[in-house]
């Protein structure tokens, strides 16, 4: 009786970690979710870019002893810039319906983020500052880490606001319009390529918030999490349905508590592999993810 | 046909520009060519190989140079640093390159143990054998650190130290210096293949054959047999470890809290065992020992994790506490370099490679190449031992190996500090 | 000589890697599956000429047959999806074999020695050209043997039906459904052709490096694979080829005395390519001008 409740709590405590740690992973999912409802197209550079962003709010606290608040601003800011040049660089210029070219095209710009992180840090991890790094609660047998919490929570805010702007502006309607019927919104006089690159620069500041939150959670920034983070973006997004906002969060915090779980009850050298046959699953039994489009509806 | 011809020509140009153009030169040196990862995560290995390389080759040519085959002086020419980005294509291909178009008498590195056993594998296997169509040129690396490497061919040979002697003697010493430290347990980063089986085949098999009591999950009786205490550790311990770009150590760091254990091993490389340091200091776990791994005695664990590393205890086969190790740290520190446990190897190669080169009489000429390289080859093999910067070194010449002095270095106040010298 | 001949079997599996994802590419489906089936190939040829001593050519064409009869089954449950979801499931398959392979423990002692694939530890020793004595020019020949063949077939299905009834589906699968194609047949049909030919490369491969890890194996290997066809341009089996050429001759190795900056470089000419000619460097435009001045 002991064990099995000791094993409850652990449970317990194993998913609730995952699911404050899998806020990141709905954020990029998100990101690459706007991307795809908007455009159609997969952006390969994103997590790239937030973590890139992550590195210049990193800087920034390095040379200039700034606040924490300042390089999570800064990060984010940075990695809006990025998502407006990713797109400038490797979406305008191509057309339309060329799907594989853009997507070439921000591998190459992934290629390219990565190693100018590399070569600007020779390749060494870095202490990321952390926020309520020492608030950890232990309540009965559980443990609750404090800045997990935080993460989440800006998580959940960047989520609100990025719905209201959706829903509720003229910015939002722009993009969705253009989501939706690109040449109906032209002749509605929307300039596509203005309003493609908000949506970009958008998709950039959540990733820029996410990666500094997951620079912050793990407490080291290193160019080994990109491929990572970009892999499991994307089996969120899948999961969460393409184009749907709450998909991708829901199913972000999904993957994080189940990804945990597995690694409590059969261990890391199989963990990643049940991550993969969910998804697989979830392809068999609701290949459109959890939602479908809702960017797209009305 | 026009527009093809002109991109093929392009190519073969830039292909053919990069080849060193040691051939034109007249005057004669020795000839080396260097290695290692320039690219990508383990970027600071290559760097700081190829500054300690090149420094000690600037430091043996102001002092004379080598001693050529007909008497005369040469002075010793790093005709090129590679970049292998830690892949073994690569480093095969530089290896061919080297071999095939350059007169470079050795090459040298490279960084990854994965990637030097792809390097080794294609070797001549044995000097003697003529039905053997594998590749013709010593190598001598001095970062790759996985047990038993070198021994895959009669042309390689490495100057890494023996990561088995130096935990045995650590855990050896941490007995008699700590003991009050009776239990342990770790984790690793299991898709590493030097962390993970440094791991389970050294670490954790000297640190049960000195006393200390495994508390892990329960694993049958961890024998002196390594094979036996490997599988089982693997399985039993298999939610303790983790992979080399998690970002997520809670559940890890929760299990070996609860063994309550008296000493943590942390064996794995600087960006994960700052992240799982850093969720141990977060959950409070305060051991009395902590243990890491030989390839985190280096700058980047302080860059990554300085307050979370605090006390960790790593053997290593470089400090600055001898005045040659000081000088060459410093004449390396200005090169844009960091000397540590595998660029110090890199440093001293440099001289072995003098030592080696004198012994063997090597004309240097482009007709004598492949025998100098065969008799460059029988020297480096015969020679028994070497003063190494902390210390003297003893090589065996049919493993192609080294047994090199060490010293524990631990994080005190956010900098490494040695805290035992075995020879002392 | 040696280096320019090892240059030229790297350019002969990468070439093979770029067409196994060509055929699925001109039907419109975006794989990143490739990665998984030369890894399947990769260590079946090995197993087979290590652990088992067979002759390469049977090992190799054994795991051309495994690879291919793994496409044959992923596909059909794969292809009922589209799009960045294909992109995704393809990955997370590429993703799964690297995993399988990291945990394959298959050791066989021989004369003493112990060898086989060891988990994370790898697979090493893969010595059969050096173990049977064979000079550089015999393993490139032999190589490239099969690159021509795979290049032949390739541009054979490119000129006639097959190659229109690929292209139709990749350019409307309304259209071309209605013409009474079958979709589903073509789609999987691609794949496992895809599959026999990355099968057939990694078995190459595997012999050629002769050490393997799931390092090698990652979603990086996948978007090389992808690469190819889709800058060299999809209506021409040589734009794959001139593809690598200008990746692993020209980027990768011609401009290793750029030093630091070389994989900088590497990742801003494949975002210009993509900008200037975003229908591969072989695009039609091109191929236009290459038959006019042939011509002339």
């Amino acid at each position: 009786m002991e064990d099995f409740l000791y094993e409850v709590v652990e449970i317990t405590q194993t998913i609730w970690d995952g699911v404050l740690f899998g806020s990141t992973y709905a954020l990029i999912g998100i990101g690459f979710t706007l991307i795809f409802g908007a455009m159609g197209k997969l952006n390969m550079a994103y997590a790239g870019a937030a973590i890139a962003g992550a590195y210049v709010g990193l800087a920034v606290s390095m040379f200039f002893d700034a606040p924490i608040i300042l390089v999570f601003a800064v990060s984010a800011l940075v990695s809006t810039l990025m998502g407006y040049i990713v797109y400038q660089t490797c979406f305008r210029f191509i057309p339309t319906h060329n799907h594989l070219a853009a997507l070439m095209a921000s591998v190459g710009g992934l290629f390219l983020i990565d190693e100018v992180i590399v070569l600007a840090t020779r390749g060494s991890p870095m202490n990321f500052p952390a926020l309520f790094e020492d608030a950890y609660f232990e309540i009965g047998p559980f443990g609750i880490r404090g800045d997990l919490i935080f993460v989440f929570f800006i998580g959940l805010v960047s989520t609100v606001v990025l719905l209201y702007v959706l829903f509720k502006t003229r910015l939002g309607m722009a993009t969705r319009a253009v989501a939706q019927q690109d040449v109906a919104a032209q002749l509605c006089g929307i300039n596509i390529h203005r309003t493609n690159s908000i949506t970009f620069s958008i998709a950039g500041l959540l990733g820029g918030i996410a990666g500094a939150m997951t620079a912050a959670a793990v407490g080291v920034l290193s160019p080994v999490i990109i491929l990572p983070l970009t892999i499991k973006g994307l089996i969120v997004t899948v999961i969460g349905g393409l184009g749907s906002i709450p998909g991708a969060i829901i199913a972000g915090l999904f993957v994080g508590g189940f990804e945990n779980l597995f690694l409590y009850v059969r261990g890391i050298d199989e963990r990643d592999m049940y991550v993969v046959a969910l998804l697989f699953i979830f392809l068999v039994f609701r290949p459109n993810g959890l939602f479908s489009k809702t960017i797209n509806r009305d | 046909m026009k527009h093809l011809s002109k991109l093929m020509g392009a190519s073969l140009l830039l292909i053919a520009l990069s080849i060193p153009q040691s051939a034109i030169y007249a005057a004669p040196s020795l000839k080396v060519l260097g290695w290692g990862a320039k690219s990508g995560p383990l970027k600071s290995f290559g760097v700081n190989s190829e500054a300690a390389l090149r420094s000690a080759v600037a430091e043996i040519n102001s002092a004379g140079g080598v001693r050529m085959g007909d008497g005369s002086m040469a002075p010793m020419e790093v005709i090129g640093y590679e970049d292998s980005a830690c892949k073994k294509d690569e480093a095969i291909a530089i290896l061919r390159k080297t071999a095939s178009t350059t007169d470079a008498i050795v090459g040298m590195g490279t960084t990854c143990s994965g990637v030097c056993q792809a390097m080794f594998g294609v070797l001549q296997k044995k000097v003697e054998d003529t039905s053997d169509s594998g590749v013709q040129m010593p190598i001598l690396a001095d970062t790759c650190i996985r047990p038993g490497l070198a021994k895959i061919s009669e042309w390689s040979f490495r100057n890494v130290p023996n990561e088995i002697t130096m935990y045995d003697e650590l855990f050896k010493w941490l007995r008699t210096a700590y003991p009050n430290v009776k239990t342990f347990t770790g984790g690793s980063e299991t898709d590493q293949g030097h962390s993970f089986i440094t791991y389970t085949a050294i670490i954790v098999q000297m640190a049960v054959k000195h006393g200390f009591e495994w508390v892990g999950p329960a694993v049958p009786a961890l024998g002196p047999k390594v094979k036996q205490g490997m599988k089982e550790l693997q399985a039993a311990a298999k939610s303790q470890h983790w992979l080399m770009g998690d970002t997520n150590y809670t559940v890890q760091a929760r299990k070996i809290k609860k063994q309550n254990a008296d000493m943590i091993l942390v064996a794995s490389h600087p960006f994960s065992a700052c992240g799982f340091m850093k969720e141990m200091k977060r959950q409070r776990i305060k051991p009395k020992l902590l243990v890491g791994l030989t390839s985190s005695a280096s700058q980047e664990t302080l860059n990554g994790c300085m307050s979370a590393a605090e006390g960790i205890i790593i053997p290593t086969g470089f400090a600055p506490i001898t005045p040659e190790a000081k000088k060459a740290n410093n004449i390396v520190s200005k090169a844009g370099g960091f000397l540590d446990l595998h660029s110090s190897a890199a440093w001293e190669n440099a001289y072995l490679v003098k030592r080696a080169v004198e012994r063997a009489a090597i004309m240097g000429r482009p007709d004598t190449l492949q025998q100098d390289r065969r008799n460059f080859r029988n020297a480096l093999a015969s020679i028994s031992s070497q003063k190494g910067l902390i210390g003297p070194l003893t090589r065996d010449g049919s493993t192609g190996e080294a047994e090199k002095p060490y010293v524990y270095v631990q994080v005190v106040n956010g900098k490494w500090k040695v805290i035992h010298d075995p020879n002392s | 000589m040696d280096f320019y001949l090892n240059l030229i079997n790297t350019i002969g599996i990468h070439t093979m890697l770029g067409l196994s994802a060509y055929l699925l590419l001109q039907t419109g489906q975006l794989s990143l599956a490739q990665a998984g089936f030369f890894a399947v190939g990769s260590y079946t040829a090995a197993i087979l000429t290590v652990i088992f001593q067979w002759n390469i050519i049977p090992a190799v064409l054994a795991a051309m047959f495994l690879a291919g009869f793994l496409a044959f089954l992923v596909g059909f449950p794969a292809l009922r999806v589209k799009g960045l979801t294909l992109v995704v499931a393809t990955i997370a398959f590429s993703e799964f074999v690297r995993m399988f392979f990291y945990n394959l423990k298959w050791r066989v002692t021989r004369n003493g020695e112990e060898i086989g694939p060891d988990g994370t530890m790898g697979f090493a020793e893969i010595r059969y050209f050096s173990d049977n004595g064979w000079s550089n020019l015999e393993v490139t020949f032999f190589l490239w043997t099969f690159v021509i063949i795979v290049m032949g077939i390739v541009w054979w299905s490119d000129n006639s039906r097959s190659g229109a009834v690929l292209r139709a589906v990749g350019e409307d699968e309304l259209a071309a459904s209605s013409v009474g194609i079958n979709l589903t047949v073509i789609k999987v049909s691609a794949m496992t052709a895809g599959g026999f030919i990355a099968g057939l490369s990694g078995g190459l491969y595997a012999h050629q490096v002769t050490s393997l890890d799931h390092h090698s194996f990652t979603v990086l290997l996948g978007t090389f694979a992808i690469a190819y066809p889709i800058l060299g341009g999809l209506s021409n089996v040589f734009g794959t080829l001139v593809a690598v050429i200008f990746i692993q001759g020209l980027l990768v190795e011609g401009l290793r005395f750029l030093g630091d900056w070389r994989m900088i470089l590497f990742g801003l000419l494949i975002v210009l390519a993509m900008n200037f000619k975003p229908l591969g460097l072989f695009d039609k435009h091109t191929i236009g001008i290459i038959k006019r001045v042939i011509r002339v």
